[in-house]
């Protein structure tokens, strides 16, 4: 776990605050990713301030915050969609970003990692076999009895066993998002990055898709990395919760923590906004 | 009008085998155009999209060229403009074909384009996160999805080319409205002729389009959810040519009164 500190008399954003929220990460060889002062600019806007953040493997680590606070985009950082403009990225034991440029061991290392997406990105034009074997036959050129093999374990291990040659369009949100999970297993990712996943489901769905990220996570030790508005979805997911606020991690607790005793004047507000 | 003008139908047998040979023009040139364009589309398309400056700024330069000219002057200038500029000679069907591929090519690759552009970026990431090469990703996530969705365009785009060859005439090419004109000259009979080279345009373009409305709902529906409904066959598309055709109700849902008021009598 983290151990950073806010001062909480000082809910600024400015310098003094800055330096106290990203400077007491050290750097950690145990931790499966750790990112150390990771920074990006959109149009001149700094959306990543220096963001340091770190989860152990069969950890799962729930990004809260307002829109436009730097949670996705760390996600998409980590992830080698978005190039960060400074700092350095550790995954696995291995420098994969030094300075804001990607290392060799990138490239060998980016398999490791697998994302899932807000809305359902599978493939429409394909079954839900195809969906899940199209990029391990292309890129690890595994053979057609063993990717059918893996694509029913996957389905299996996401309670989709049933829809191994179902078309994707006649699935259900909910249904769509475990595919798409089980999709990204197929390329045996020790990290899962998740963007609001459950942001379009109703809160049963999202409790099914939260119960496949607990089980892999226990079973497989596959950490996850959720980005999320869904407050009850955080408090039953996460191990940790990382408060976002302007680019940068201001409190980084556990939910129980975190929600009842708020160490910093942001997360004292975001909490007390999202209140009945 | 002059509906003191008696037709005389008689002209039309003699007339149709000309007519049927400038027809079997027509259907060839379209076909080799259609078939050339639609291959020399892609590469285009590829070109317009790409974020190298020296590579796309020609292939935009030359898509709004052939978008902004009239087909008609395109011809021309291959035909007479082309060979004086070149100081050689083609064969009068080469320059046709070639303008007429030229032309089809720039807008089947503003297709295509649509067609790849429209494939969500979020599908694109997914096929990045799991590692897929560019050319995978074209080749298995966006080709076929742009493919599919731009089949109804792609297949007017066509059916526009095959009417727009009768421009040709304009040339000296012997084709379906070349041949046309020379028979209503040679009889008088210009009503008589036009309505047979206008039935046989329709007869080639008809099942083309209503083949389009087709595919168009079958790929409305398989994009949905659920079965498709029983109005999406093609039985059913001739079904909503017929006169007086009605909208089946929603099961559960009573007649609205502007059915029932355009109910034809005695219906």
């Amino acid at each position: 776990m983290t151990t950073q500190e806010t001062n909480p008399s000082d809910p600024g954003t400015g310098t003094t605050s800055l330096s106290k929220t990203t400077v007491d990460v050290l750097p950690d060889e145990t931790a499966f990713l750790h990112t150390r002062g990771v920074s990006k600019s959109f149009h001149g806007r700094q959306v990543l301030k220096k963001a340091d953040f770190r989860i152990d493997s069969g950890e799962i680590a729930v990004l809260i915050g307002k829109s436009g606070s730097g949670k996705s985009t760390l996600l998409r950082v980590i992830a080698g969609l978005e190039e960060p403009d400074a700092g350095d990225i550790h995954l696995a034991g291995q420098t994969v970003v030094q300075d804001g440029e990607y290392q060799e061991a990138w490239k060998e290392l980016r398999g490791q990692v697998g994302m899932i997406f807000q809305s359902y990105t599978l493939w429409p034009h394909m079954n839900v076999l195809d969906n899940l074997t199209i990029a391990p036959k292309r890129v690890l050129g595994e053979s057609k009895a063993q990717l059918l093999e893996r694509a029913e374990r996957a389905l299996t291990e996401v309670g989709m066993a049933q829809h191994l040659r179902s078309r994707c369009t006649q699935l259900s949100g909910g249904e769509r998002q475990r595919v798409a999970i089980a999709r990204a297993l197929m390329m045996r990712p020790r990290l899962l990055l998740c963007d609001e996943i459950t942001s379009a489901l109703d809160p049963p769905v999202a409790a099914e898709v939260l119960g496949v990220l607990t089980k892999l996570k226990e079973e497989e030790g596959i950490a996850c990395v959720i980005v999320t508005h869904d407050m009850a979805f955080a408090s039953k997911a996460a191990d940790r919760l990382c408060f976002f606020e302007d680019g940068l991690i201001k409190e980084d607790a556990p939910p129980s923590e975190a929600f009842t005793n708020p160490r910093t004047p942001g997360l004292r507000a975001f909490i007390d906004a999202i209140r009945f | 009008m002059n509906l003191a003008y008696s037709p005389d139908l008689g002209v039309i047998g003699p007339a149709l085998p000309v007519l049927l040979d400038g027809l079997w023009l027509t259907l060839e040139v379209s076909t080799v155009v259609i078939l050339a364009s639609a291959v020399l589309g892609f590469p285009l398309a590829v070109a317009r999209m790409s974020k190298i400056e020296v590579i796309r700024w020609p292939a935009q330069f030359y898509i709004e060229v052939f978008r902004c000219t009239p087909l008609l002057i395109q011809l021309l200038w291959v035909f007479y403009a082309l060979p004086a500029l070149l100081d050689t000679t083609f064969p009068a069907k080469l320059s046709i074909i070639l303008a007429l591929t030229a032309h089809l090519t720039a807008f089947m690759a503003e297709t295509y384009r649509a067609g790849m552009q429209s494939v969500p970026t979020e599908q694109i990431e997914a096929a990045q996160m799991l590692r897929l090469s560019r050319f995978h990703i074209l080749r298995y996530i966006i080709v076929p999805q742009a493919f599919r969705q731009q089949i109804p365009s792609i297949l007017s785009l066509n059916v526009s080319m095959f009417k727009d060859t009768s421009l040709v005439s304009a040339l000296g090419m012997a084709d379906l409205t070349f041949q046309g004109n020379i028979l209503s000259t040679q009889t008088y009979r210009p009503m008589e002729i036009f309505t047979m080279v206008a039935i046989l345009y329709f007869v080639v373009a008809f099942p083309a389009t209503l083949f389009t409305s087709y595919l168009e709902r079958r790929l409305l529906v398989s994009g949905s959810r659920g079965a498709p409904p029983p109005s999406s066959g093609l039985r059913s598309t001739l079904g909503r040519l017929r006169p007086g055709y009605r909208p089946p109700a929603v099961a559960g849902t009573p007649s609205t009164p502007t059915a029932k008021m355009s109910q034809p009598e005695g219906a």
